[in-house]
């Protein structure tokens, strides 16, 4: 499609120039950074009551106008009635281990940190292109017309840096939302109340209808509603 | 994991802090963009773009909610100077021994919902009242002019002199409620608030007796337990081995301090939930409940379908009746009544040779037989199990016939008093000390009152009613029948006129008056057909302390965190100046004892006097609290440790305490019903049968003749985004849900709607203009839409907005409670546009994210 659309362009016309190109650009602006530990989210999707008091207690702290929502409780239902289900999946940024969104950046905002791995944009340098907002297959980054820049979770770092865990964990009623070192958390060893003890084995890294992991190796874990399963064995780590 | 643990936890993995990691981190120097730019490098940072000041570089003041939602949830501010920044809520550090994290199943957080987090927004908004203000266009019409508060409380006050010796002492209409106030001083409700006893002690007024809430769940539990303190701690749920939710959705509702979450513990332990309700909510998903979907209106036919099965399988507990019940079967019943009617042998048919079978409630309900059977076992054979009638089924025609067959299968299956079971009803649990502000006979409501849905009906008629019409109180100040002729209404922390039933023919009504008042913090759509507006500082604003008065035992204090915003005054110093000015220092000082009349200008000691009285005398005396004032204030919030948990009844099934109804027991068969021979002097003005039975409604989904008109039946249940009506303005919360009509997928198919699509619903009372959703969790034949949007009506009064209470009926069933869920309508499709809030932004469709088919 874009060979037609600009069929004068040499470049664009040699796939492996492309590839070339896309990889000398990566390299350029992104030296990827592994940190020392990874934190990362739980949500249980069966326990949530879909209360969204995660999504406005984010809102509050974050000062963001109606509109972009850094956090995002998604209300899934089926079946035919009255054998019907429903659960929800709640997602801000993952805070990936192989952020999609980081390289795209043409300015450098977005980085990644290096004891914890929380992805964040800073905004003083953000120009508002949105380029992170098409490239995150989660729909994480979220612009912000008034501002014209776009913004997304950063787990709370000021939170975080003071021993204390994020607004939308701290504002979960049911005790559903939770951060913790993201490889504990996936092998189903680190105390939280986002899951009960013997739904360990219904930890998954993806649920139904959401983007491959594989793209990015998002920092997330779920307790799936059995309807949300997707029809693949679990992810080795 | 208590608080400690993570912060060591967190500071071990951290190693390093953040100013060494940026120091050694080559990450600015990545910011060299492709195509020879060159940015200088700098350190990219969160929070670059504005001094954003961190939670421990603000001032933390503990407060809470303060709406009438059931619940009552702490709120901590962190302020700037006189703004708040912020709010987050219960963390575990704001109580005696408490710490970050600490969360523990006695003293569990009391974490805010979505509506509390928002309360930043309703503090700032536009609709915020700053002003007096006086109106200068039509009632409705939206146009006033600023005021000085002298001007309006003269207009006030000379206006009500007026009335009172023009009409008489029942002129002046008090239709304050629960709105915005619920604390133990600055207290706003139809019952004991800070109005009544303004009218009462100026001798000039008509209440409304009835509570839109539950008043048919109100009158159940008065009539069969003696008491509305019905209700188990939130606690207690966890202790269920099998919860029935009827018509119950704490999911949205929220219903207590940590009701759902006690519930999700429950289910930990294994617990199984059924939901009864027309609709699959998020409560049923949430607990994994088997969701039975019922008729609006016929909970009462499925609950005698279920006492048949019960009787007829003898998995009644015969010597729990027997000791504790009056007129469950015809051992029970008193010698005076022995030719009466009991319960057992009206659901057998004895009386009317028609059994109240399964089969027979399957016809009415809609449920199949199988299953009212098997809900029916599953009940009487848990133990303990709890049944939760809550109060949505009981807002109909006969509501109150629904709530008292929920306490016959509760009472005869044992489950009353003991842990594990319920005998709600209302659900008020444990006792706060809940008065602070000055008490006396004039806070007293139950003279020349009248059912709160019939002021219309009252106003349009005069003189032309008849007591059993309006339900009026028997006795009255003005005399025993003495139909009020009201001419002015006062509205505190109310917006009655949105939310009563029937608004066209509140419409009408209230353009024949000659005074409305309007004490609010907000506009309101009642404040739009005001008179006067008289802007009130929120409870961020003044001092109080927030007690929950529904589940959850713990006080918290509510400093004044900011000064009133604009000339905003707290209903307290208002009523407290009207008084100096209509009776002189007399009534002045007797409506408000610890102050002078400067307290329209200083409040904060005379305020502070009455809670530290409240604290010392009640809170300390009275519940052996050991805590002085001061150090409650310094923590924010005191929660009680309970000896057990709390659990209605208990005493009087473990130690024999009798009941406080006239027999001293669990009336089925009620004695005092079954001795009123002229219904028409008492309040209910119609006939209630003396054992709960199953009457047909106003209008349902079984009337042949009606349905041919109006096939759908529409519930209008509480929304999770608002408390009422209360926050439909603030934008972050009307992105979360969209005011919508349920529909289920099949109906929705052949009328040729899909979600999204714009529908008039509509009925010969209104029609109002909403965008659909299209579900198969909702039944055939039932529409939803939930009560609470702000009215905002066109040129042909269509309501754009989409409030239900266009449609719903102004006639209460015989106990007093409301008819809102009793409405037959019609829907189509349209070309009206819908109008999502005031300020005309449409909202982003957020609610279903994606369809799993
Ligand atoms: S979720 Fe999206 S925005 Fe967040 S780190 Fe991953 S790719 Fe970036
Ligand atoms: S971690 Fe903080 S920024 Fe991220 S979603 Fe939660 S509250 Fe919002
Ligand atoms: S606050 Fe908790 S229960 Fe509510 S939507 Fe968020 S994750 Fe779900």
């Amino acid at each position: 499609m874009a060979n037609e659309a600009v069929p004068n362009n040499p470049i664009l016309q040699d796939k492996a120039t492309i590839k070339e190109a896309i990889k000398r650009h990566k390299k350029e602006v992104y030296t990827p950074v592994v940190p020392e530990q990874q934190f990362g989210f739980i949500h249980n999707n069966v326990d949530c009551i879909g209360c969204r008091a995660c999504e406005i207690a984010c809102k509050d702290k974050n000062g963001l106008p109606p509109g972009p929502r850094f956090r995002r409780v998604m209300y899934v239902e089926g079946g035919t009635y009255p054998a019907v289900y429903a659960y929800k999946v709640n997602m801000s940024c993952n805070h990936c281990a192989e952020p999609a969104c980081l390289p795209t950046c043409p300015t450098g905002a977005i980085y990644k940190r290096k004891q914890d791995g929380i992805v964040d944009i800073d905004s003083s340098l953000c120009i508002g292109c949105r380029r992170c907002e098409a490239a995150c297959p989660f729909g994480a980054p979220q612009f912000i017309p008034e501002q014209n820049i776009v913004s997304k979770c950063n787990m709370c770092v000021d939170e975080i840096d003071a021993g204390r865990k994020p607004y939308c964990v701290m504002a979960c009623m049911m005790r559903v939302l939770d951060i913790g070192p993201i490889d504990k958390l996936r092998e189903g060893n680190y105390a939280t109340k986002a899951m009960a003890p013997h739904e360990k084995d219904k930890l998954v890294r993806q649920v139904k209808s959401m983007a491959d992991p594989e793209l990015t190796n998002p920092s997330i874990v779920f307790v799936a509603h059995s309807q949300g399963h997707v029809d693949k064995p679990k992810e080795p780590q | 994991m208590n608080g400690q643990d993570w912060k060591d936890k967190l500071k071990a993995s951290l190693k390093m802090d953040r100013r060494s990691f940026l120091k050694t981190t080559a990450l600015g120097s990545a910011a060299i963009a492709a195509g020879g730019l060159t940015v200088k490098p700098k350190e990219a940072k969160a929070f670059a773009y504005e001094p954003y000041p961190r939670d421990d570089e603000l001032t933390t003041v503990v407060t809470s909610c303060a709406h009438n939602c059931g619940s009552r949830h702490m709120l901590v501010a962190h302020k700037k100077g006189d703004v708040i920044v912020r709010l987050s809520t219960d963390d575990g550090r704001y109580q005696q021994g408490g710490a970050f994290g600490k969360d523990t199943f006695e003293e569990p957080q009391v974490r805010a919902c979505l509506r509390g987090r928002s309360y930043r927004s309703r503090l700032y908004s536009q609709e915020r009242l700053l002003y007096p203000m006086v109106r200068t266009g039509a009632r409705g019409e939206g146009k006033f002019k600023r005021a000085s508060w002298d001007a309006a409380l003269d207009h006030v006050a000379g206006k009500m002199e007026e009335l009172k010796s023009k009409y008489g002492p029942t002129a002046l209409l008090d239709q304050s409620y629960a709105g915005a106030s619920y604390g133990v001083l600055h207290k706003s409700d139809q019952i004991e608030g800070l109005l009544g006893r303004f009218l009462g002690m100026y001798g000039c007024r008509t209440s409304s007796w009835s509570v839109p809430s539950y008043e048919g769940t109100k009158f159940s539990s008065r009539i069969t337990f003696g008491t509305i303190q019905d209700g188990n701690e939130d606690d207690a749920f966890a202790h269920s081995k099998l919860i029935i939710m009827w018509g119950w959705n704490p999911a949205y509702t929220f219903h207590g301090g940590n009701t759902f979450y006690y519930m999700r513990l429950a289910k930990q332990q294994g617990c199984k939930f059924v939901l009864v309700d027309p609709q699959y909510t998020d409560s049923a998903s949430a607990y994994d409940a088997w969701w039975i979907p019922i008729r609006p209106n016929t909970d009462a036919a499925m609950m005698a379908g279920m006492a048949h099965h019960i009787f007829a399988n003898n998995w009644h507990d015969q010597n729990f009746i027997n000791k504790f019940v009056q007129g469950m079967d015809a051992g029970t019943m008193p010698d005076w009544a022995k030719d009466k009617e009991n319960f057992k042998d009206y659901i057998l048919g004895k009386y009317d040779n028609t059994p109240k079978s399964p089969e027979w409630a399957a016809e009415i309900c809609g449920v199949s037989a199988d299953d009212i059977k098997k809900l029916a076992q599953m009940y009487a054979t848990t133990k303990p199990a709890a049944l939760k009638a809550s109060w949505a089924p009981g807002r109909n025609a006969y509501g109150e016939q629904y709530n008292r067959m929920a306490a016959a299968l509760q009472a005869m299956t044992g489950n009353i008093g003991v842990l594990g079971g319920c005998a709600e009803g209302i659900g008020k649990a444990w006792h706060a000390e809940g008065v602070a502000y000055p008490y006396d006979e004039f806070a007293n409501v139950f003279y020349a009152s009248i059912k709160s849905d019939r002021w219309a009906h009252t106003v349009l008629n005069y003189p032309n009613v008849k007591r059993e019409e309006i339900g009026l109180w028997p006795g009255g100040r003005a005399g025993d029948g003495v139909i009020p002729n009201i001419r002015g209404i006062f509205w505190q922390g109310s917006d009655w006129f949105n939310q009563l039933t029937n608004i066209n023919k509140e419409i009408q009504a209230i353009n024949k008056l000659d005074l409305v008042v309007c004490n609010d913090s907000t506009i309101t759509p009642s404040g739009l057909f005001a008179d006067v507006l008289l802007p009130v500082a929120t409870h961020f604003e003044r001092h109080d302390v927030a007690l929950p008065w529904y589940k959850g035992h713990y006080y918290i204090h509510r400093p004044k965190v900011i000064e009133p915003l604009g000339e905003s005054k707290t209903d307290l110093q208002i009523y407290t100046e009207l008084a100096y000015r209509l009776g002189g220092a007399d009534f002045g000082r007797r409506y408000n004892p610890k102050a002078n009349r400067d307290y329209f200008m200083y409040n904060d000691a005379v305020d502070e006097a009455f809670l530290r009285e409240w604290w010392e005398n009640k809170v300390m005396h009275h519940q052996h609290v050991t805590m002085p004032w001061e150090e409650f204030k310094k923590y924010g919030i005191y929660k009680f440790k309970l000896d057990r948990p709390h659990v209605a009844f208990q005493d009087n099934v473990e130690k024999g305490v009798p009941w406080e109804t006239p027999s001293g027991k669990i009336e089925i068969f009620s004695g005092q019903l079954a001795q009123y021979d002229d219904w028409t002097k008492t309040a209910y003005g119609h006939e209630i049968p003396a054992i709960p039975k199953w009457i047909v409604p106003f209008e349902y989904l079984g009337d042949k003749e009606k349905t041919a008109k109006h096939p759908f039946h529409l519930i209008s249940p509480h929304p999770r985004h608002r408390t009422h009506s209360i926050f439909n303005n603030i934008g972050w919360l009307r992105e979360t849900y969209e005011q919508e009509v349920t529909i289920n997928a099949s109906d929705a198919k052949k009328l040729g709607i899909k979600t999204g699509d714009t529908v008039e619903v509509f009925n010969d009372r209104g029609r109002v203009v909403v965008p659909a959703y299209v579900t198969e969790r909702c039944m055939p034949g039932v529409l939803v839409l939930y009560e609470g949007a702000w009215i905002d009506l066109d040129e042909n009064g269509i309501d754009r907005a989409g409030n239900p209470d266009m449609l719903t009926l102004d006639e209460p069933s015989p106990a007093g409670s409301f008819a809102y869920n009793t409405v037959l309508c019609g829907i189509q499709k349209t070309d009206l546009a819908h109008k999502p809030g005031w300020d005309r932004l449409a909202t982003a469709r957020s609610h279903v994210f994606r369809r799993d088919l």
